[in-house]
């Protein structure tokens, strides 16, 4: 029922976990189209260049050199054409408040980085499945809470 | 000045739709949820300009029957979600959805599966925990006059569903929003140009 | 003591008047006295000059006779002598007669008698010379025996007379007299004791003030002594009159010999630290304007140069109109240095722990990452080549996993461990049930699959850190759980009682002091009495991680919560029977 794969984009300082990411995402049944990039500078260097195509979701990593992942976050929600951009925090650490703090920043997802391959594969593709149905089914995307 | 909106998004989708087509001088009539009638002949170039036109506001004219039983399926399971308290379907969703869209269950629920990869039970889930979600930012009702509301049959039932779909307790989740609007009522927008 | 001088002055006054009323009365009484003496004397004169006249009288006659019986002319000299006689003694009566004309008449009365009988008594003489004839001697001397009757009878009357002349002057004298010695003696008697009350309620104030005095001595040199001991001193400012005083010991503390200068403000600020000097300046300013005073701190440069601390505080004190206020300065010098190198050490400590809280923090992060991919690499490996490998490489992958799992849970207690401590935490009023309830949900999925029953006593509300409790029962139960019977229903029992320290000698306290006593028994496996002690080190375990998966710091991490708490944690253990877990909270 898609026309368009969904694109996601990630940001994060680590080389396992994007490794983790794109081999996770082969295994999607929901066609996607995923980039990643390497710290919070690259990220909104690429958001701001008009030339790029925006994702339909970002998922962000917390802990990046240069610029934090909360920083990139509190950043992107003052942006207004990157109001439907979808957010994911992804992230090794999460105590309440900083999943709390992400929900109230404006993210629409936390996930906590799972360390089996299974769960993050179960993990990622409920999240782009939701975020689907966000995209079609008419939700308001500021309702869009979801942790794991 | 700051202040918080709400937006009924069927009116605001039906009222775009009305202007699109008035301005575009056609005959119509509205059926329905997101059913259109024009009766009057129409071009294709016609077609691709309303399409055009409806796009910028995320009016999408769907096309194939597919699409257009999917799209069915989900307007009878938000019709059924959004039903007043007063007068629950006493029938169940499986009934409800043939009854209304003369198919088998079995069908229809294969057939959304396959296109969506949810199944009917999870998007039903899914609807019912958006409509909680806009009764907790939008009324002043508390947790357990929502639970009612939406026929769970406690709160703790209510809770729990509330948490396995979205990861938090319908508490956090009011909390969140609460904080969420004061860190908007601080800080000014910024417009970023392109 | 306005009373009192009044008082005096009263006493002094009434005694005055009554010393003077004394002296006149006595000196009337002595003058009375006198003149009836004098009258008296008066008296007896007229008296003896009468009875005199009497035997003047007699005398002549006497004379008389013997010269009639004798014919001896010798008789007749008494009484030619006797006739001079009475004429004196006629003119002292009339002297001492002046005032009284009855007297006088009287007398003149008796003076013609004699003179008649002295005639009688010539005659008779010349009877005997013959010179007079007309007369008998018989009859004459028959007459002049009847003249002397009748001039005895006169002088009598006049005796009589003079004597009642004198009773009357007598009684009048008497009558002032008799009063005097008793209004003197009651006089006296009242002042006499008014003399004694005065003395003793003089007296008495006397010895108060002295012994006022005395204490004021004494209290004046302990404050001495005190200021000098406790290196404080005190200032006087009376602001109505603006006389400032400043306690001998102000000047020592400044370094100087008391009194060595003036006492003001500008004086006393020449040895304020020129940096504080404003935060005296407004103290003062403000002391003027609003009467109010706070404590201030400051700097001061002694005589000698060196720097001292000193506090001042102050209060007014209002008396009778006048304001005063007492300063008290005080020299803190060394508890100023104690705080300073307390506050620095604090600061240095603080610091220290958020570095080590910190580096924990980073350091378990930093341990977990490695740790995790491989976790998730193996996980990777064993879903896409699952089908190629044998079953001894999938065993050896099982192996790693665990291995690792083991690992990161270590790490994730140690930091639990680490960060279970009292600093920065808030105690706060919680209700232990509610807590108790929270850990039972969390722990829900556990207790459902090990079908156990668990029952719980009514908990107090204490103050405590309620994470940490949590955290406590959570250790406890799970505890419980993991080592319960293999078959068989798990039954777990929450106990609570308000004991007394000194009932329980395993507290080793002999105070009344009450605590709560809760226990978490179980019917599980239990274990060896022995090692009750040892399970609540760190790293001690009782099985092998095939047996039981543990990292043996679950039981360290409760024995921290209970201490943090200032309580204290027991374990009895029956091998093959069960296991009960005693903690003691005080009760406030």
């Amino acid at each position: 029922m898609q026309n368009d794969s969904i694109y996601v984009l990630l940001a994060d300082d680590d080389e396992d976990d994007r490794l983790f990411f794109k081999v996770a995402f082969e295994s999607i049944k929901i066609k996607t189209l995923v980039k990643t990039v390497n710290d919070g500078v690259e990220l909104m260097n690429y958001l701001v260049d008009n030339q790029n195509k925006l994702p339909h979701i970002l998922f962000l990593d917390l802990n990046m050199p240069f610029k934090s992942g909360m920083e990139c976050l509190q950043e992107i929600k003052k942006i207004d054409y990157l109001k439907d951009v979808a957010i994911a925090i992804y992230s090794t650490s999460a105590s309440e408040q900083e999943i709390e703090d992400a929900f109230v920043n404006g993210a629409n997802v936390y996930i906590k980085k799972p360390h089996d391959f299974t769960t993050l594969k179960k993990f990622l593709e409920e999240v782009i499945t939701i975020n689907w149905h966000y995209l079609t089914s008419g939700l308001n995307r500021d309702c869009f809470l979801l942790s794991l | 000045m700051k202040f918080i909106i709400q937006i009924d998004i069927n009116i605001v989708g039906k009222k775009l739709l009305q202007e699109h087509l008035d301005q575009m001088q056609l005959n119509y009539i509205l059926r329905g949820t997101g059913e259109v009638e024009i009766n009057e002949p129409f071009s294709d170039d016609k077609l691709n300009e309303l399409t055009l036109g409806l796009k910028k506001y995320g009016i999408v004219i769907i096309e194939d029957e597919k699409s257009i039983l999917i799209q069915k399926i989900k307007d009878a399971i938000i019709e059924m979600v959004y039903m007043d308290e007063n007068s629950p379907i006493t029938s169940g969703m499986p009934t409800f959805l043939s009854d209304k869209l003369k198919y088998s269950y079995g069908y229809l629920s294969n057939l959304f599966s396959s296109f969506t990869y949810t199944s009917i039970e999870n998007f039903t889930q899914l609807q019912k925990i958006e409509r909680s979600k806009y009764l907790i930012i939008n009324t002043a009702l508390n947790i357990s006059e929502i639970a009612w509301k939406l026929n769970y049959s406690s709160i703790a039932h209510f809770s729990n569903q509330f948490k396995k779909v979205t990861g938090l307790t319908p508490s956090t989740f009011q909390r969140i929003i609460k904080k969420r609007r004061q860190v908007q009522i601080k800080e000014p927008d910024i417009e970023t140009n392109s | 003591m306005n009373k009192y001088t009044f008082f005096l002055k009263s006493i002094f006054i009434i005694s005055l008047f009554i010393l003077l009323f004394i002296s006149s009365i006595s000196y009337k009484h002595a003058s009375s006295l006198e003149t009836s003496a004098d009258l008296l004397a008066h008296s007896y004169k007229i008296q003896i000059q009468l009875h005199q006249l009497q035997s003047y009288v007699k005398d002549a006659e006497t004379g008389q006779r013997g010269y009639i019986i004798t014919r001896d002319s010798a008789f007749l000299s008494p009484y030619f002598n006797s006739r001079s006689k009475i004429n004196k003694s006629f003119a002292s009566l009339n002297n001492l007669t002046i005032n009284q004309p009855e007297l006088q008449k009287n007398i003149e009365q008796l003076r013609k008698l004699i003179d008649l009988r002295f005639i009688l008594l010539l005659n008779s003489l010349e009877i005997m010379t013959g010179s007079k004839t007309d007369q008998s001697l018989d009859e004459n001397m028959l007459k002049g025996t009847e003249l002397m009757n009748d001039i005895q009878l006169k002088i009598d009357q006049l005796v009589y007379l003079e004597k009642t002349i004198f009773n009357e002057h007598q009684k009048k004298y008497d009558h002032d007299i008799t009063f005097t010695p008793l209004i003197t003696l009651i006089s006296l008697t009242f002042t006499l004791i008014m003399f004694i009350l005065s003395f003793i309620k003089i007296n008495k104030d006397l010895i108060k003030l002295m012994n006022s005095n005395e204490e004021l001595l004494i209290s004046t040199e302990s404050i001495k002594h005190a200021e000098i001991i406790g290196e404080f001193c005190i200032s006087i400012w009376n602001i109505n009159t603006n006389k400032l005083i400043y306690s001998d010991n102000l000047y020592r503390l400044l370094g100087c010999e008391p009194n060595s200068f003036k006492p003001s403000v500008k004086n006393y600020l020449k040895f304020v630290h020129p940096d504080d000097r404003h935060i005296v300046a407004n103290g003062v300013d403000k002391l003027l304007k609003k009467h109010d005073t706070y404590t201030r701190l400051y700097r001061v440069i002694r005589q000698d140069g060196q720097v001292r601390f000193f506090r001042s505080i102050g209060k007014f004190i209002e008396n009778h109109g006048q304001s005063t206020h007492i300063g008290v300065i005080q020299d803190i010098t060394p508890e100023h240095i104690n705080n300073s190198t307390l506050q620095e050490k604090n600061r240095e400590l603080e610091l220290s722990n958020q570095e080590l809280s910190s580096f924990n923090q980073i350091a378990s992060h930093d341990l977990q990452e490695p740790l995790r991919k491989i976790q998730t690499f193996i996980s990777l490996i064993k879903e896409s080549e699952l089908s190629g490998m044998s079953k001894s490489d999938i065993e050896y992958f099982d192996r790693i996993q665990n291995s690792v799992t083991r690992m990161r849970k270590l790490i994730d207690d140690l930091l639990l461990f680490s960060r279970t401590n009292k600093t920065d935490k808030i105690f706060e009023e919680s209700d232990l049930n509610v807590l108790l309830k929270n850990t039972l949900l969390e722990l829900s999925e556990e207790i459902e699959e090990k079908g156990a029953h668990i029952e719980s006593a009514q908990l107090p509300v204490l103050k405590v850190i309620p994470f940490q409790i949590q955290q406590l029962f959570k250790n406890l139960i799970n505890n419980s759980l993991k080592y319960s019977k293999i078959s068989g229903e798990q039954m777990i029992k929450i106990g609570c009682e308000k004991i007394a320290a000194k009932d329980y000698p395993i507290l080793n306290m002999e105070s009344e002091k009450k605590y709560y006593k809760i226990t978490v028994a179980d019917s599980g496996q239990g274990f060896e009495q022995q090692y009750a002690e040892q399970i609540f080190t760190i790293f001690k375990r009782l099985h092998t991680s095939d047996e039981y998966p543990g990292t043996g710091i679950g039981l360290s991490i409760c024995k921290r919560i209970v201490e943090n708490h200032s309580g204290f944690i027991f374990a009895e253990g029956k091998s093959g029977i069960g296991a009960t877990f005693s903690i003691f909270f005080p009760a406030e």
